[in-house]
């Protein structure tokens, strides 16, 4: 079966996904840097969420965030789930947040889908919370719920703050470029 | 500014392709197969399209006829099959302190999948005989080359005397065709090790030259008692409809990601199966001799204990879903069969898709349990505690001060390209959204099929120094306490995972991107995931010159290594204590 391509229509598609994804490229990595006195090292740059506010909710307009991904603890070094997906823990931490006494902040996990979805935990005093996902691509979600309330199945207040994981930002070549053969919401974008 | 230039790429790549490529085109790779590469001749052996088993991405515009700039070889190529002996089952040879094992590699016949193959084999066997020993003893290996190329033999994970190690040009010669050399093995740690060619890996270790070492503790109760020891080599090889694929002749293909097989081997054959009671404790003793690939093996939901990994125990027994396992790793782990069943062993992926930018689960039989009846002692109540290894942890404990220390050498993996094919410099340069910590299976068999070592340069670059891979000679004495942070930058052109492997030495990991390693045991392979940080500390005991590098076959051959020479006491600079 052969298809003509429509060149700029495929190139325009790829420039839209190019800005879209452009901060998360840009945050790059680089080696944290060995002190002398002793060593410092962080999660990996590379799979760490930037979560960027809505600015949906008052004061929470200006919220900072990011979810620090590591390898649940493991004899092997890295950890994988039986069928092999990877099993990591969130260090989820918020700030610039102004929260009323009877509100909390959630940390949320869900496939690109929204098919699935696991509550990490409420953020403490510190606005941090950790939890662990093995969910192959996934958002990390920050809801502001009634304080009152243990996180549920599913979210009920608004959102403050959202970010994508790494492996989310796998986008399919079949929808875009040279070889355009099927749209690309097959896939769920 | 990076979108910009990503954008601009995107745009360049379409740009160069004439319009008649610019095609959605449903490909049929084994038709293509027989118009653009020539088929194997009787006398000559040219190049054959890579298998693309489960590829969904038509073929790129313009890498259609090409092939990897190096001849294509095959050892035996054109030889009548039925001319080479038979090669047997592994056999385990009991060796006293001080016998002698005289050992030759040689070509042999195998037969996998009903389909004969010339293959390569130690002392005519599959794997090669599994050399079992008492801690502390010393054997000699009389070894002679019967095959037609030069090899040498090195015994992974032995601390032993450096003139044994196996490295060509650095502790002896390559022992030529027809020619010997003796070994001394000695075995100071209890566990699994295993022998293999230091040259050439990609084909000779790939075509069956491989062994265990099993080295039995001295200690009564060293392991809790099982019903059943069984030693499992993982192992992949790469074939089509022609037989098997032909490997590059003056340096290895595939030097992106190493050479992937598409035919999953346990102790060198498809359909292994092991006949067990129920109620068996079995205490497997895992090795990964494949080129690159990482298995994450699986027993069908029977409990999973894992005891020791590649030179001690653990610090601590731990049960476990499954065990990830790296090229040239080992682990050893109890499993319980407590039902009467046929336990189907297998290795669980998420393959990615990178055409469609999705993860594909993927599962592999390895190989199967079959329990019945009932287990003649019953271990289960040994088996379901997890038992704390004081001796581990004490022999740690003289280490913990160190822990914290900075690091003595920063290492840098990455990778520098030079000519390679412009359709997959532009691919790579554009499909940069996502790198997955470990590259469990091929995810681009042409693009990785094309490059060789002189298009793909993996680098071990010395922070410090700025020093590369072989051009590093790092300097250290016995009783040195050295820690070197691995970084395996993201950034690089194409990031993958990496085995790391230091000879003659030992090692624990003490921290994975920042996070102490809570469970410990002494190694000599460790997995560096893409874009982690990973501290190991080295117990420098053995002088001599050595070599550490990555342990996949063909990133070993594009120049991911480095040299280090560990002197006497006082006699050198001090790297550690």
């Amino acid at each position: 079966m052969t298809r003509t391509f429509p060149l700029y229509l495929g190139s325009l598609a790829l420039l839209a996904l190019a800005v879209l994804v452009s901060p998360i490229v840009e945050a790059g990595s680089s080696p944290s840097e060995a002190t002398p006195e002793c060593a410092q090292v962080s999660s990996p740059d590379y799979y760490e969420i930037d979560l960027v506010t809505t600015r949906k909710v008052p004061g929470a307009r200006l919220a900072k965030g990011k979810g620090e991904v590591t390898y649940a603890a493991s004899p092997f070094g890295i950890s994988v789930s039986e069928e092999g997906s990877y099993l990591v823990n969130i260090d989820v931490s918020m700030s610039n947040v102004r929260l009323d006494e009877d509100k909390q902040l959630v940390a949320w996990v869900t496939t690109p889908q929204l098919d699935q979805i696991k509550a990490l935990g409420s953020l403490d005093e510190n606005l941090r919370v950790t939890g662990q996902t093995d969910f192959n691509k996934f958002l990390l979600v920050i809801t502001l719920e009634p304080k009152s309330k243990e996180p549920g199945a599913m979210w009920t207040g608004p959102v403050v703050s959202r970010g994508m994981s790494r492996s989310g930002l796998m986008h399919t070549m079949a929808g875009h470029g040279p070889f355009e053969s099927e749209p690309c919401a097959v896939y769920g974008y | 500014m990076n979108a910009l230039r990503f954008a601009g790429l995107l745009v360049m790549a379409m740009l160069l392709l004439p319009a008649h490529q610019i095609q959605a085109q449903e490909m049929d790779h084994s038709m293509h197969m027989h118009h653009n590469h020539a088929m194997p001749m009787s006398d000559s052996l040219v190049w054959r399209m890579a298998p693309m088993d489960g590829m969904t991405m038509p073929m790129m515009p313009g890498m259609m006829d090409d092939i990897p700039d190096v001849g294509a070889f095959l050892p035996g190529f054109g030889m009548d099959v039925s001319m080479y002996p038979e090669a047997k089952p592994s056999e385990i040879i009991d060796m006293a302190d001080g016998d002698t094992l005289h050992m030759d590699a040689s070509l042999v016949r195998r037969t996998i999948d009903g389909r004969e193959y010339v293959m390569m084999a130690y002392g005519g066997m599959y794997p090669g005989p599994l050399i079992r020993a008492d801690r502390g003893s010393k054997v000699i290996v009389e070894f002679t080359n019967n095959i037609d190329m030069p090899t040498t033999v090195h015994w992974h994970g032995l601390r032993l005397d450096n003139a044994f190690d196996g490295i060509p040009g650095l502790t002896q010669d390559p022992v030529e065709t027809g020619e010997s050399f003796t070994y001394e093995l000695k075995f100071p740690d209890t566990g699994m090790y295993w022998y293999h060619p230091h040259m050439r890996e990609d084909v000779q270790q790939d075509l069956g030259l491989y062994g265990n070492m099993l080295v039995d503790p001295t200690e009564e109760g060293y392991y809790a008692p099982v019903n059943r020891e069984v030693p499992l080599i993982l192992d992949d090889i790469l074939v089509d409809a022609n037989g098997l694929f032909p490997y590059g002749e003056e340096a290895p293909t595939h030097a992106l990601m190493g050479r992937f097989g598409n035919v999953m081997l346990v102790n060198g054959i498809t359909d292994y199966n092991l006949d067990i009671q129920a109620g068996d404790v079995v205490r497997f003793y895992l090795t990964n001799v494949a080129n690159t690939r990482t298995f994450n093996v699986t027993f069908d939901g029977a409990r999973i204990k894992v005891i020791a990994d590649d030179v001690s125990k653990l610090e601590r027994e731990q049960f476990v879903s499954s065990v990830i396992i790296a090229p040239a790793e080992r682990y050893i782990v109890d499993v319980y069969f407590d039902e009467a069943r046929t336990y189907t062993i297998t290795n669980a992926i998420q393959a990615i898709d990178h055409f469609r930018g999705i993860f594909v689960p993927e599962i592999h039989q390895l190989g199967t349990v079959t329990a019945s009846g009932k287990a003649s002692e019953d271990y289960a109540e040994a088996f379901a505690e997890a038992r704390t290894n004081e001796d581990t942890i004490a022999d740690i404990d003289g280490f913990r001060r160190y822990f914290d220390k900075a690091p003595d050498h920063n290492l840098r993996l990455t990778i520098e390209t030079k000519d390679l094919h412009p359709m997959t410099m532009r691919m790579m340069e554009v499909d940069t959204l996502y790198f997955p910590p470990i590259e469990w299976s091929e995810g681009m068999p042409m693009m990785n099929w094309l490059s060789t070592g002189d298009e793909a340069r993996w680098v071990l670059l010395d922070e410090d120094t700025g020093k590369k891979s072989m051009d590093i000679n790092w300097q250290w004495e016995v009783g040195d306490v050295v820690k070197i942070r691995v970084f395996n930058d993201p950034s690089s052109f194409h990031p993958m995972n990496h085995p790391f492997h230091v000879h003659g030495q030992r090692f624990v990991v003490t921290h994975i991107d920042g996070v102490e390693n809570r469970n410990m045991g002494w190694k000599d392979t460790t997995i560096i995931p893409v874009g982690s940080t990973i501290d190991i500390l080295v117990d420098v005991t053995n002088p001599g010159k050595w070599m550490a590098h990555c342990h996949i076959a063909e990133h070993l051959h594009a120049g991911m290594m480095l040299g280090f020479e560990v002197r006497e006491r006082g006699a050198g600079p001090q790297a550690g204590r």
